[in-house]
């Protein structure tokens, strides 16, 4: 036997080793996952299983993880259930999360825009100067706010919840500002010798290329939309008026009744659809938002 | 925000899509002012007056809304809008109301802020210029009741629903342990503090086998703060009931104060036949009573536990509160009003829907709107009592009637500050409840802390 295949046969097991400690850190890394996966879902699972059980169910000491038979009904209940206004609710809330997208979206792009591609001596000072409100949280703006929609009548509308965005979020426009100013200078001159007008450089030019940014803003402004509780509370007083955030507060409203969460988790799930629907399709621009922003 | 810069390099040429971002400006502008003026909620009709009634978005507070077709056809001039929040927003949302002059006319202290804090915020409505020939008698409501929302001759609000303090119990359990019900009569000389402890031990598996234990008592009388007045010890001066809910002097060093606590938290950690936090916390599962699971043999609790009862998964009787070392208080009194809120346009108006709100009649039409629901108006009360399926009618008649006789109204009605009060005692005490420490190693701190916190919010 020559050398060359001595040192083939003793490597062979050498290799035969080395694999079988990958698989082994492979097993163990997939074992982890899984438990850490499983721990994760096993809050909406919970979701899941209680939205599927009956009220007489829900008292059962220890509680049971499938129901003895799926009370798929709880659903229908939701859009029968008067009372409830779930389907009203539903369709409130994406009016306002629809609409909130759009207006912060063109907004604050629009302003993000001036801010990136505009310099004068003040630039620096009015960027601050948005920045700066920033700071303010929204108790601080709550009560004026709340007393300037008063006096223009629009107090118990959806109104107050989709005008102020369409006057720029502080924070977007730091986050498409920041992309903006990546894009190179010479794509814009290009443009300009094409004949483009300085708004067509926007919406032609810098909207198209800002896809991933803009699903960013897109995304955080319906989820923050989406889940509002305090600004729907403050300006809405009729039920039909309401949004998801205050019917599902109001399920478990009661001080003197048991709370019907096997309802509640039903309206739960389908509130949660939009978000993942909206995560799913924008998922890979979203991401690439997220690294492109630098936003952690 | 609204930024609109134009300058620098481009500003010539950005002229041009800047005039049309004003036009849509203005565009926008003028739909908001045509939007506004469609989602004027217009409260002139003529002679029609409005009263906003504001309340806990929940069935058993919004059924309210059923009545108003036949309020208004008996009232022409007056018609009710029912404004509403969750529970856990209904003082924000009150408080910006009021503070935008939005304030409604009628409402109640179903948040966490309670009579006192209103009144001491100058938030009610004098309602006494405008009761008239109102008698509390007319509507068959207790004079005592009438009384707790008075203060120096002035009515501030008028009583609407009474839940009092009851022992309900799991029948099952008390079969199981071969032992006979708690009696229903205040007046039963045997049914005693220490008897109700002895049948508790008698029903408790005290393990740490979650599947095994089961206990026989849950004592929740009242608030942490309120909880000695079982026991004959008061944490608070006895001019916090005629000075405005303003305790002049806290009893948390005193040896009374310190021995009752002692014996609540005894149950728990000495006597172990009360479950302890993490225990209550594992089998209450989401609705945050353990009595629920079925693990506890005795509940002192708010009358309010009785409307879910046809949902338990076990027999529930209903029983008096023992007779405990207080001889005058043995139960807490829950009377939620009615309150007119001073910047009402229209209180006579409001207080007409009051009035029809605690008539006979709609105080017996509201029991099963609401779903159970106590009415204050002692003759609707009968059709109260019959209200519940498994539990007799007269049984609930007498734990009502001497809960009436040996009550005392809750604490957080009537002192100011009172969630800011609560919550010290809650996380003040918590060592005590999960048995870290010992009552007489907190309360010295918790004096101290409390009397800062009163002179604090009492300047």
């Amino acid at each position: 036997m020559s050398p060359s295949a001595t040192a083939g046969l003793q490597a062979q097991p050498a290799s035969r080793a080395g694999r079988r400690e990958q698989l082994w850190s492979k097993a163990v890394s997939l074992i982890l996952l899984l438990l850490v996966t499983a721990a994760m879902l096993s809050p909406l699972a919970f979701m899941v299983s209680t939205s599927l059980k009956t009220s007489k169910e829900l008292l059962i000491y220890p509680p049971q993880l499938l129901p003895d038979a799926p009370a798929w009904g709880n659903y229908a209940e939701l859009f029968r259930n008067g009372e409830i206004k779930f389907g009203q609710q539903y369709m409130n809330s994406l009016i306002v999360a629809v609409s909130a997208v759009v207006g912060t979206v063109l907004s604050s792009a629009l302003v993000a825009f001036g801010f990136a591609r505009y310099r004068t001596k003040a630039s620096g000072f009015l960027f601050l100067l948005v920045l700066s409100t920033m700071m303010l949280p929204y108790p601080a703006i709550m009560i004026p706010q709340f007393l300037l929609f008063t006096k223009l009548g629009l107090h118990d509308s959806l109104l107050p919840l989709i005008l102020p965005n369409f006057f720029g979020s502080a924070y977007m426009i730091f986050l498409l500002k920041q992309f903006f100013s990546t894009m190179p200078s010479e794509l814009y001159e290009a443009g300009r010798i094409d004949g483009c007008s300085e708004f067509r450089l926007f919406w032609n030019l810098t909207l198209p290329l800002a896809g991933p940014a803009m699903a960013t803003v897109a995304i955080f402004t319906f989820i923050g939309s989406w889940n509002d509780l305090l600004t729907p509370v403050l300006y809405l007083d009729s039920q039909e008026n309401f949004t998801l955030p205050i019917g599902l507060a109001s399920m478990m409203s009661s001080k003197f009744r048991l709370a019907p969460w096997n309802l509640l988790m039903a309206a739960s799930m389908l509130t949660a659809v939009p978000i993942i629907l909206l995560f799913a399709v924008a998922q890979r621009r979203f991401v690439e938002g997220i690294v492109l922003t630098g936003i952690k | 925000m609204n930024t609109t810069e134009k300058a620098g390099p481009f500003a010539n040429s950005a002229a041009k899509p800047a005039g049309k971002l004003a036009k849509s400006a203005a565009a926008a502008a003028l739909l908001t002012v045509v939007l506004s003026g469609c989602s004027g909620s217009g409260n002139s009709g003529g002679d029609t007056v409005t009263i906003t009634h504001y309340t806990i978005d929940s069935p058993d507070r919004t059924f309210v809304e059923k009545l108003i077709p036949d309020f208004e056809a008996k009232h022409p001039g007056i018609k009710i809008k029912v404004t509403k929040a969750p529970y856990e927003q209904f003082d924000s949302k009150l408080q910006s109301a009021i503070a935008a002059k939005n304030s409604p006319d009628v409402t109640s202290q179903w948040g966490y802020g309670g009579f006192m804090e209103y009144y001491n915020k100058g938030m009610l409505m004098d309602l006494s210029p405008y009761l008239g020939d109102f008698k509390a008698a007319d509507y068959h409501i207790p004079d005592n009741v009438m009384k707790i929302y008075e203060v120096g001759g002035k009515t501030y609000g008028i009583p609407l629903n009474s839940y009092v303090s009851v022992l309900l119990y799991n029948k099952d359990m008390f079969d199981k342990a071969g032992l006979s019900y708690p009696p229903t009569d205040y007046e039963d000389k045997s049914w005693t503090f220490d008897k109700m402890v002895e049948d508790a031990k008698a029903m408790t598996v005290d393990s740490k086998n979650l599947a095994e234990a089961q206990y026989g008592l849950d004592f929740g009388f009242g608030e942490r703060d309120q909880r000695p007045q079982y026991f004959g010890a008061n944490v608070y001066s006895d001019d916090t009931w005629t000075n405005g809910g303003k305790p002049s002097q806290v009893n948390l060093d005193k040896p009374e104060v310190i021995d009752a606590y002692k014996k609540i938290y005894g149950l728990i950690w000495d006597q172990h036949v009360s479950p302890s936090p993490a225990f209550s916390k594992s089998v209450a599962g989401q609705f945050g009573d353990p009595f629920l699971s079925g693990k506890i043999g005795m509940s002192v609790v708010g009358s309010w536990s009785l409307a879910a009862s046809s949902d338990f998964n076990f027999k529930v009787g209903v029983a008096a509160v023992p007779q405990g070392p207080n001889p005058k208080v043995r139960s807490v009194l829950y009377i939620d009003p009615l309150f007119v809120l001073k910047d009402s346009k229209h209180p006579k108006e409001a207080l007409e829907w009051i009035k029809y709100l605690v008539s006979t009649e709609v105080q017996k039409k509201s029991i099963d709107l609401s779903g159970g629901n106590p009415p204050v108006n002692q003759e609707a009360a009968e059709a109260y009592y019959a209200h519940f399926d498994g539990i007799d009618a007269a049984q609930i008649k007498q734990v009502y009637e001497g809960a009436y006789k040996y009550g005392f109204e809750s604490y957080n009605h009537l002192i100011d500050n009172y969630s800011q009060i609560n919550e010290l005692f809650i996380n003040e005490l918590a060592s005590v409840e999960n048995g870290d420490k010992k009552p007489e190693e907190v309360l010295p701190g918790l004096q101290q802390k409390l009397q800062k916190l009163l002179g604090r919010v009492n300047k």
